[in-house]
């Protein structure tokens, strides 16, 4: 005689079953609900009205925003200054990162050593690097101002974030080498993924090691790419810690990013409800590049997979 | 045929950068063990004999002692609490059927694009009417909204890998869902959990904005924060804050050391999935 077979009711889901499937999520929603959901309702609403302390008194509905975006030239210099920023370290951070791993790729000896130089910076607190590269950048001590001086030249009183042309760039330095790393070793996890026939059939066929480069490397690390420049822009944008140690938006606001101006406004001129408009602005310029650059990337990515 | 090892050119070139790299941790550490007099006087001395006072004098007068101590407090309770949340919250996203899984799994993703900078004056109000302001759970719990969502991605990952049918053989043979998750799923995530663990310990060792609006009291902040008052405050002893430099870098750095090899692996799978 044959077993009845066990009711699978498991593969049937009843609502009972999937509410009990539903009780191992909420956990998470509930701190999400709690610390995200409701920070950003209530955001919204703080930027819609005039603050005493921290909390709302009266409405004033778009006002804020209006002010930022039309009458506030620091929050405009902000703003440019983080696109500005966010663009050229997508940009330099991408081209750093590729070129780290293809030559770590290539070295026969010793690459997990020069994985772990490069990476190292990744894991100190942004803090630590600020202050760091604030004193190799200090007149007198700083390497900027030694080194300089040993070679014979006039430079132990130069002082590269007190110069407001060059200062968002000494903290791109500080932030490159901090993140630098992080890129090599996603581009690096994919180079060794590649199929070797791929190159062996290109060198048969006489191609010169760029051509390589620029007709397999490249295109299949397409999806790397996507990932990288998603994840920097997204981690750039919100900028706060290094520039706040470096420079905290200085000189005369030649550094001021987005998350310095939000704090500034929020913490020391207690303009809480202003302060927290810039930072829906903030946001929205966020979601927006988010969107566009999913879109863009994505199409190149798919036809990489498929 | 000339018997002299060929170095390749990628190596010649990964060297020279690689000393770029660690010129800034190195002078670091040289100067953390120099007086400040030493290092105005003589940059490019070895720091020898080593001024070890330095250290010790970071240590107590800097607070960093109790500043690491708060450190590891929140660092660890911020790590069990997401590691609990994004296990369960994965498990269910991919291995059960929740109502509306594929909303639900969007709405678990949202921090990911909302930068916790955007909240943190709304935070700030909300943390203060509940008396959390000073508090270093209410901070874990900030970083916990930080890092909760990567971390279920990366499980979700993990246990897409392992085949339902395992999962649904259990079932039939009788283990509850509690059971197959501990039993089953997480002994084969372990990868998953030490590249989450390292990643949430160093992310919420290192945040810097959190602790600077929410801690106030000089006996509750964090070693970043310790580090950014003790430059201002001590800022004409260079020797001293290059000291606490030192002290808040080695921590992670250790930790990195140890799990390099797991936590690379881990990272990179995490990235990007074909």
């Amino acid at each position: 005689m044959i077993e009845p077979r066990p009711r699978l009711a498991f593969f049937r889901p009843s609502h009972r079953v999937r509410a009990v499937d539903f009780l191992f999520l909420l956990p998470v929603l509930a701190i999400l609900v709690g610390f995200l959901f409701y920070p950003l309702i209530y955001g919204v609403a703080l930027s819609l009205h005039d603050t005493k302390g921290f909390e709302p008194t009266t409405f004033v509905g778009l006002d804020h925003y209006v002010r930022a975006i039309l009458g506030d030239a620091v929050f405009h210099r902000s703003l440019l200054n983080t696109f500005l920023f966010t663009g050229v370290a997508v940009v330099l951070l991408t081209g750093l990162g590729l070129f780290l791993a293809v030559l770590v790729a290539d070295v026969k000896r010793g690459a997990a050593l020069f994985q772990f130089v490069f990476l190292a910076p990744f894991f100190l607190a942004p803090v630590a690097v600020g202050a760091v590269w604030k004193f190799l950048y200090a007149p007198y001590f700083g390497v900027a101002a030694t080194v300089g001086s040993a070679l014979g030249l006039d430079t132990l009183t130069v002082a590269p974030l007190a110069e407001s042309d060059v200062a968002l760039w000494a903290i791109m330095a500080a932030f490159l080498w901090r993140f630098a790393g992080f890129n090599m070793i996603v581009y690096l996890a994919g180079i060794r993924a590649l199929p070797s026939e791929y190159y062996e059939h290109a060198v048969l066929e006489g191609a010169s090691r760029f051509q390589q480069f620029r007709r397999i490397t490249w295109p299949m690390l397409w999806p790397q790419t996507f990932a990288l420049v998603l994840l920097t822009t997204l981690g750039t944008l919100r900028i706060f810690d290094m520039v706040w140690v470096m420079t905290a938006g200085g000189p005369s606001h030649a550094t001021e990013t987005v998350a310095t101006d939000v704090y500034t406004t929020a913490f020391r001129f207690l303009q809480v409800g202003y302060a927290q408009a810039m930072a829906m602005i903030l946001l929205a310029v966020v979601l927006l590049l988010a969107v566009v650059e999913y879109r863009i990337l994505d199409r190149r990515a798919e036809a990489v997979r498929t | 045929m000339t018997g002299l090892p060929r170095i390749r050119s990628s190596t010649a070139l990964l060297s020279v950068l690689a000393l770029v790299w660690l010129y800034p941790l190195v002078w670091t550490f040289a100067n953390a063990l120099k007086s400040s007099a030493d290092i105005y006087r003589a940059p490019w001395d070895l720091p020898w004999p080593p001024a070890i006072g330095n250290i010790g004098e970071a240590w107590s007068r800097g607070q960093l002692g109790v500043a690491l101590l708060n450190s590891t407090y929140v660092t660890a309770m911020t790590v069990a609490v997401v590691l609990v949340l994004s296990i369960t919250a994965a498990y269910s996203l991919t291995r059960l059927r929740p109502p509306a899984r594929a909303v639900l799994f969007l709405v678990v993703l949202a921090p990911l694009i909302v930068p916790t900078e955007v909240l943190i004056v709304p935070m700030f109000s909300i943390f203060r009417s509940l008396g959390l302001i000073n508090s270093l759970p209410g901070l874990a719990f900030y970083n916990v909204v930080g890092t909760v969502s990567f971390a279920t991605v990366i499980f979700a990952g993990y246990f897409r890998t392992i085949p339902q049918e395992v999962v649904d053989a259990a079932r039939v043979d009788g283990a509850g869902r509690l059971d197959v998750l501990l039993r089953i799923v997480v002994p084969l995530a372990r990868p998953g959990i030490v590249t989450v663990t390292v990643l949430v310990a160093v992310f919420t060792w290192n945040d810097f904005g959190g602790s600077l609006v929410l801690l106030q009291k000089p006996d509750v902040f964090t070693a970043p924060l310790a580090l950014s008052r003790f430059s201002t405050f001590y800022a004409t002893d260079q020797g001293l804050t290059f000291a606490g430099m030192a002290i808040v870098i080695v921590p992670p750095l250790l930790l990195f050391l140890v799990l390099q090899r797991g936590f690379i692996q881990g990272l990179t799978a995490g990235v990007v999935r074909r």
